[in-house]
C-alpha cells in the first residue's frame, strides 16, 4: 500500500514537472525568472526524492505491518465522507448532514437506536442555528429543493 | 513606558464583555480541542476558524489565540489520566504525569500542569511584549532578499526537525510548493497548473487543505488506529483522592524548574520551524540533566511534568514573534493564524504593530487574560473535560466530519474548495500513515508563494546576480542563524529524542 501511495506521488509529480517544463516558461520576456522558474526546481526535486524513497522502500521488503481489519474500519468512514461530499451538493447542508450521520452513527455506533436518532437530528439543528442564525455565515444550498 | 502604555490601551480594547465572552469560549473550546487525543492546536484552528467568519476582527483573532493556547493546556490531561498525549507537543509530559497518576497523585498532577502552563504561557507573553516591539523595529531594514531566506530557514529548519525521516518531510514540503504555485503567475500574467478552470485562476486556498490535512485525516487515522473501539476504561480516576492540591513542596521544588523552561521554551519558540514539541523534549531532558535526582525522572517526578509543560506553553506564546513581526509563520499552528489574519485583510509584518496598534496590543493583551482563565478553567472544569474524554470517538468521528465540511464551505462558499478539503483529508491520512509530515506540507504551501514572490524580486533589484544575499548585513546573519540552527537543531533533537527512548521502556 506504501509502495502504491508512493507511485501515485510520483505519477503526480511526473505530470507536474512535464507541465513545468513545457507549459511554462523558464525566463519571461524581459529577461527575469519566469512562472516556470519555481515550478520545474520542485518538480525535478520531486521526482528524484521520490523516486528514491521507492527504491529504498523497494530494497527494504519487509512485508507490511498493516492488519486488513484496520483498513476495516476506516474504509467505511473515508466512504461515508465522500458521499457526504455529494448529498452536499444534492440536498444542501442540513439534510445531508442528518442523512450522514444517521448512516454513520447507524453503522459504527451500533445498537443504539434512540442515542443515534437523537444525536442524528441535535447536532444538524445546533449547527443550522450556530452557523445560519448565529454567525450568519453560509451553508450549502440544495441543488433539489426538498418539500420539508 | 511606551510599551506599558501600549499594554494599557490594549488592555482596554480586550476587557470589553463581548471580546471576554470570545476569550471565554475560546479557551474553553481550545481546550475541548486539546484533551481529543491526535487534536491539536492547528486541527483546532483550522477546524474552528471559519465559525468565526461572524466576528469582528479583533474579538475574532482573541479567539482564535486563545484556542491556540488552550489546546496546548488541555492537550496534557490525557497525558496524565490516559497515557496519551492530546498531541505531539505533550508527548513529554506522559513521562512523569502518567506515572504521578498511577501513584494516586493525578490530582496534584492536574494542578501543577495548569500551574506551569499558566507560567510558560505567562512569561512568554511578558517575553513577546518586551521583544516584540524590538522585533518588529529591526525587521524593518529586511527586504526581499531577507524575506526569502526567513521563509527557507522556516521550511528547512522545519525538515530538519523532522529527523530520520527527512526524505518524508522533503516530499511533503515539495507537495506544498508544488500546491503554492497552482494560479495565475502576478508578474507574467500566466496560469500555472489551472487547467483552464476559473476556480483555480486565484491558486488553491490554505484554509481547506489546513483543514482537510489536520482535522480529516487526524480523524481516518484515529479511526485506522482503533481510536473509536477503546473505550475510556483506562482513565487514571482522580476524585476520590485524599489530597486534590499539590504540596508546598511540589511548588517549592519546582519553582526555579518553571523559570528556566519558560526561557528555553520561549528561545525554541521564536524559531521558525521548532517549535512546541522539541521544545518540551528539550526541557525534559535539561531538567532531568540538571536534577539531583535523574534517576526520579520518569518514575513520577514533579519537575518532569512540571518542566515540558512550561516549555511548550511559553514556545507558543515565542512562536506569535515571528508571526506578528515579520508575517511568518513558525508552525502549522501559526500558518493557520496567519490565514485568519489574511482573511481580515490584515497582514502582520514590520508595520504590523505600529499600523494595526489596536489589534496587536489587544491581541498579546488578551493573551494575559486568557492565561489567567486558562489557569481556573483548567483547575475548576477538570471534572467536564473527562467526562468529555469519555465521549467514544465513534460519536466524535461523525461530526467532526460535519464541522470540517460545513465550516470549509462557510469560507467562500465554494463547493470545489469543499471537496479540495475532503481530498486533503484522504491524503493526509496516508501521509500520516507512512511518515509524511503535514505541517512541513502546510508551511511550505504558505511560505512557497511568499519565497517564491521574494526571490523574483530580489534577482529584479539585483539584476540577476545571487551576490546580494552576501552583500546585506542583514542577509548575512540570516544566513549565519541558519547554519547554526541546521547544525545545532539536529544535535538538540538527537538529545530530545535519547530523552523519550532512555524514558520509554520505563512507561
Amino acid at each position: 500500500m506504501r509502495v502504491a501511495f508512493l507511485f501515485v506521488l510520483l505519477f503526480g509529480a511526473v505530470f507536474y514537472t512535464y507541465v513545468a517544463f513545457f507549459d511554462l516558461s523558464f525566463l519571461s520576456r524581459t529577461g527575469r525568472l519566469g512562472p516556470g522558474f519555481f515550478p520545474r526546481i520542485i518538480g525535478v526535486f520531486a521526482v528524484s526524492l521520490i523516486t528514491w524513497v521507492i527504491a529504498d522502500t523497494l530494497r527494504d521488503n519487509r512485508a507490511e505491518e498493516s492488519p486488513s481489519s484496520r483498513w476495516g474500519d476506516v474504509a467505511p468512514l473515508i466512504l461515508f465522507a465522500v458521499g457526504y461530499a455529494v448529498l452536499l451538493r444534492i440536498f444542501g447542508g442540513f439534510f445531508a448532514t442528518l442523512v450522514f450521520l444517521a448512516v454513520t452513527l447507524t453503522i459504527l455506533n451500533r445498537g443504539k437506536k434512540l442515542q443515534n436518532a437523537i444525536l442524528s437530528v441535535v447536532i444538524p439543528t445546533l449547527i443550522y442555528l450556530l452557523f445560519d442564525k448565529l454567525l450568519n455565515v453560509n451553508m450549502p444550498p440544495a441543488l433539489f429543493v426538498l418539500p420539508i | 513606558m511606551d510599551i506599558f502604555s501600549d499594554l494599557i490601551m490594549g488592555l482596554s480594547i480586550a476587557i470589553t464583555p463581548i471580546n471576554m465572552v470570545y476569550l471565554l469560549v475560546g479557551a474553553m473550546v481550545g481546550m475541548i480541542v486539546g484533551v481529543i487525543p491526535g487534536f491539536g492546536p492547528s486541527a483546532g484552528l483550522a477546524i474552528l476558524l471559519p465559525v468565526t467568519f461572524g466576528m469582528d476582527p479583533v474579538g475574532a483573532i482573541m479567539m482564535l489565540a486563545a484556542i491556540y493556547y488552550g489546546a496546548m493546556y488541555g492537550g496534557t490531561i490525557t497525558s496524565i489520566l490516559l497515557n496519551t498525549p492530546g498531541e505531539s507537543a505533550t508527548v513529554a509530559s506522559t513521562f512523569d504525569g502518567f506515572p504521578l497518576a498511577k501513584k494516586g497523585r493525578a490530582g496534584p498532577a492536574l494542578v501543577m500542569q495548569a500551574v506551569a502552563s499558566f507560567v510558560g504561557g505567562t512569561v512568554g507573553v511578558i517575553l513577546i511584549t518586551i521583544l516584540a516591539p524590538m522585533f518588529a523595529q529591526v525587521s524593518r531594514s529586511f527586504g526581499p532578499p531577507e524575506y526569502f531566506l526567513l521563509a527557507l530557514m522556516g521550511m528547512l529548519t522545519l525538515i530538519v526537525m523532522i529527523g530520520e525521516h527527512w526524505k518524508l518531510g522533503m516530499i511533503s514540503a515539495l507537495i506544498g510548493l508544488g500546491l503554492g504555485t497552482v494560479g495565475v503567475d502576478l508578474e507574467t500574467g500566466q496560469g500555472r497548473f489551472t487547467f483552464r478552470s476559473a476556480e483555480l485562476i486565484g491558486g488553491i486556498y490554505f484554509i481547506p487543505i489546513a483543514i482537510g490535512l489536520f482535522g480529516l485525516g487526524e480523524l481516518f487515522y484515529a479511526f485506522y488506529k482503533g481510536m473509536h473501539k477503546t473505550g475510556s476504561g483506562g482513565i487514571v480516576q482522580y476524585n476520590k483522592e485524599e489530597r486534590f492540591w499539590p504540596s508546598k513542596h511540589d511548588f517549592m521544588s519546582t519553582r526555579m524548574t518553571m523559570v528556566r523552561n519558560s526561557i528555553l521554551g520561549f528561545v525554541v519558540g521564536v524559531i521558525p520551524g521548532a517549535g512546541a514539541t522539541i521544545a518540551s523534549l528539550m526541557a525534559y531532558s535539561t531538567e532531568r540533566s540538571l536534577s539531583k535526582h535523574p534517576e526520579k525522572f520518569g518514575t513520577g517526578e514533579m519537575a518532569g511534568l512540571v518542566a515540558p509543560e512550561t516549555a511548550n506553553n511559553a514556545a507558543s506564546s515565542g512562536a506569535m514573534i515571528p508571526l506578528l513581526t515579520l508575517g511568518i509563520p513558525g508552525s502549522a499552528s501559526t500558518a493557520v493564524l496567519l490565514a485568519a489574519f489574511l482573511m481580515w485583510g490584515l497582514r502582520p509584518g514590520p508595520l504590523f504593530m505600529e499600523q494595526n496598534p489596536e489589534l496587536a496590543w489587544g491581541l498579546i493583551a488578551s493573551m494575559y487574560l486568557g492565561n489567567m482563565v486558562l489557569l481556573a478553567i483548567s483547575i475548576f472544569a477538570i471534572p467536564l473535560f473527562v467526562q468529555l474524554i469519555k465521549v467514544p470517538y465513534r460519536i466524535l468521528g461523525p461530526s467532526i466530519v460535519v464541522i470540517c465540511a460545513l465550516g470549509t464551505f462557510s469560507v467562500h462558499a465554494s463547493f470545489i474548495e469543499t471537496y479540495l478539503m475532503f481530498a486533503a483529508g484522504i491524503v493526509g491520512f496516508f501521509m500520516r500513515l507512512y511518515g509524511f509530515s503535514a505541517a512541513a506540507l502546510v508551511l511550505a504551501l504558505v511560505l512557497g508563494p511568499l519565497a517564491e514572490e521574494a526571490l523574483r524580486q530580489t534577482l529584479a533589484i539585483s539584476r540577476g546576480s545571487f551576490v546580494i544575499f552576501v552583500e546585506r548585513p542583514a542577509s548575512l546573519w540570516i544566513i549565519a542563524a541558519t547554519f547554526i540552527l541546521l547544525v545545532g537543531l539536529p544535535l538538540l533533537n538527537h538529545i530530545g529524542r535519547r530523552a523519550r527512548l532512555s524514558k520509554q521502556p520505563e512507561i
